[in-house]
């Protein structure tokens, strides 16, 4: 019987369990870690940021879920990798802690087969001071965050009430974040319940972020063909802030957020302040600090894991300048070049690079996202992982590994622009594939009839339909399996 | 008077939509066909990732 030890429950871990769990039955054994005992839908966090969802409706808990589908739960974290064993064990095994609160601190030793890294991102609020909920801005990466920030929210809504003017500052808070489109939909939203409220009028709404241009997103813009022109996201993304009288400050880098006062230096190594009232600021990420040890107890971190802490997996992590990064720099398997049995996926996966061209200011600055891994690629991939385990454990160690590169995969992205049945709007994104391929689409660098963008009410539905499936699926109820990720 | 920044520009001189393309992206009949086309092209895609 094989043990497939899975470190962390979101998107991508939880897919790779629900699928081995169905593949292995129960011949093998299943154990997933993670440090949180509820699963969150994280796309409807913005919902719950704005007072439309309440944190129940986008979270539940994980351990009634594992029960019955005789998966092994450890509500727990994982502290450090020794893939060779140890000089008694000569099987890989994992150090995890435990956080669940009748065990809190235990600590346990739980030896795999196999392993998938699946831990997500450490969201890194310390890279900026005074960033985060703990310091002056608010954050929406959590049910919890979108929580806070929808009763800070609240505050400001009803000083607009009563006359006050308000500055609204939405983005992101550090020259290397990802998730511009999480910052993007915030901003609608908040725009939205404003005009909604009836209280736009007096507020000032901000989008403060590291892109280049508007509708770069992290993957480097996108081109679309729309009415017999080829229109760029950023004049599709331009028109909506116009429409909604939102102003933009790109290519920033947050330095400092003061009580009410944002400090930023932008692509030309110039420092601004920018006062508020309200910032909702997503924060860089970086993995999660895990250690990794050789079977002589020597520290292997550094070769496990990159700089940034995300597990190296089989892309190529050559340092090459913009105009040589290619598709083929991807990772197609997710296994990790040192030990056949340990896989990245998710976010937990090291990039070979951004996707958008790399940026500094005169000071040295790094000033462009960094690439975003959202819910679709990152649920094809826990599964693409899980079905390669699936084939070698049936087949033995020479099965072929399964393949699902980012640079043959195509993304929905829907971003929400304002809540309603009929009164929401939302843009809705079609790409392929995610990291573009100047060779096979010279010019636009992605397939102009499977890119696409549009607006509009439908998008707002697709989006709904998409949170309500994917719990359902995430849930694992009656035929789960046949929602695709 | 601070100087427009090239982002205000941009933004300032972007299309906007007419009336028509407002209504539009509000009209239920029609937004009933796009969700109907835009959920099509999306399923056509995940297809693909999974094989």
């Amino acid at each position: 019987m094989a043990r497939i030890v899975i470190l962390g429950a979101g998107i991508s871990g939880h897919t790779a369990a629900l699928h081995l769990q169905r593949q292995l039955k129960n011949k093998h054994e299943i154990v997933v870690v993670s440090p949180n005992s509820n699963w969150n839908w994280i796309p409807s966090n913005i919902w719950v940021g704005v007072g439309k969802m309440a944190k129940s409706q986008v979270t539940f808990p994980l351990a009634p879920i594992y029960q019955r589908k005789h998966i092994v739960f450890r509500q727990a974290k994982a502290v450090a990798i020794h893939p060779e064993g140890d000089i008694n064990e000569s099987q890989g095994f994992v150090d995890i802690v435990y956080t669940d609160p009748t065990r809190v601190s235990e600590e346990e030793r739980l030896a795999y087969d196999y392993l998938i890294v699946a831990t997500g991102p450490k969201l890194n609020f310390a890279a900026t001071p005074g960033l985060g909920p703990e310091g002056n801005s608010w954050s929406v990466c959590t049910a919890n965050h979108a929580e806070q920030s929808s009763a800070a929210l609240e505050k400001i809504i009803e000083a607009l009430k009563a006359g006050e003017r308000k500055t609204l500052v939405i983005g992101v808070g550090h020259g290397t974040c990802t998730c511009e489109g999480a910052a993007f939909e915030y901003t609608f939203n908040v725009e939205h319940e404003l005009r909604e409220r009836g209280v736009r009028e007096l507020a000032d709404v901000v989008y403060l972020s590291n892109e280049y241009d508007l509708g770069d997103l992290g993957v480097g813009g996108m081109i679309f063909a729309q009415n017999g022109f080829e229109t760029s996201s950023k004049l599709w993304t331009e028109s909506l802030f116009r429409e909604r009288g939102v102003r933009a400050i790109l290519r920033a880098h947050v330095e400092k957020v003061d009580p009410g006062v944002i400090h930023y230096e932008d692509l030309d190594g110039a420092h601004h302040t920018l006062d508020f009232d309200f910032a909702m600021l997503l924060p860089p990420f970086r993995g999660v600090e895990m250690k990794a040890y050789a079977k002589n107890g020597d520290d292997i971190t550094d070769a496990l894991f990159a700089p940034n802490g995300f597990l190296r997996v089989d892309a190529d992590y050559a340092t090459k300048p913009y105009e040589e990064w290619a598709p083929e720099d991807w990772p197609k398997t997710y296994q990790c070049p040192r030990y056949d049995n340990v896989f990245g996926v998710g976010i937990a996966f090291a990039p070979p690079h951004a996707i958008s061209e790399p940026r500094k200011s005169p000071n040295g600055t790094v000033i462009s996202p960094a690439p975003p891994r959202t819910g679709m690629p990152s649920g094809v991939m826990g599964r693409t992982v899980a079905l390669s385990i699936v084939d070698r454990i049936h087949r033995g160690g020479e099965a072929k590994l399964r393949t699902a590169s980012m640079a043959d995969m195509g993304a929905a992205c829907i971003a929400s622009a304002g809540t309603g049945l009929r009164r929401g709007s939302a843009a809705a994104i079609t790409m392929f594939p995610i990291i573009p391929d100047r060779r096979r689409f010279p010019g636009t660098g992605r397939d102009l009839t499977q890119t696409s963008g549009e607006i509009g009410l439908s998008g707002h539905w697709t989006k709904l339909l998409l949170h309500y499936l994917f719990i359902y699926k995430a849930k694992a109820r009656f035929g789960w399996f046949l929602i695709p990720e | 008077m601070e100087p427009m920044s090239e982002v205000d520009r941009n933004i300032a001189e972007a299309p906007l939509p007419t009336k028509g393309t407002l209504r539009r992206r509000k009209s239920l009949g029609y937004q009933v066909t796009r969700f109907v086309a835009f959920n099509f092209r999306m399923m056509k895609m995940v297809t693909r990732a999974h094989h």
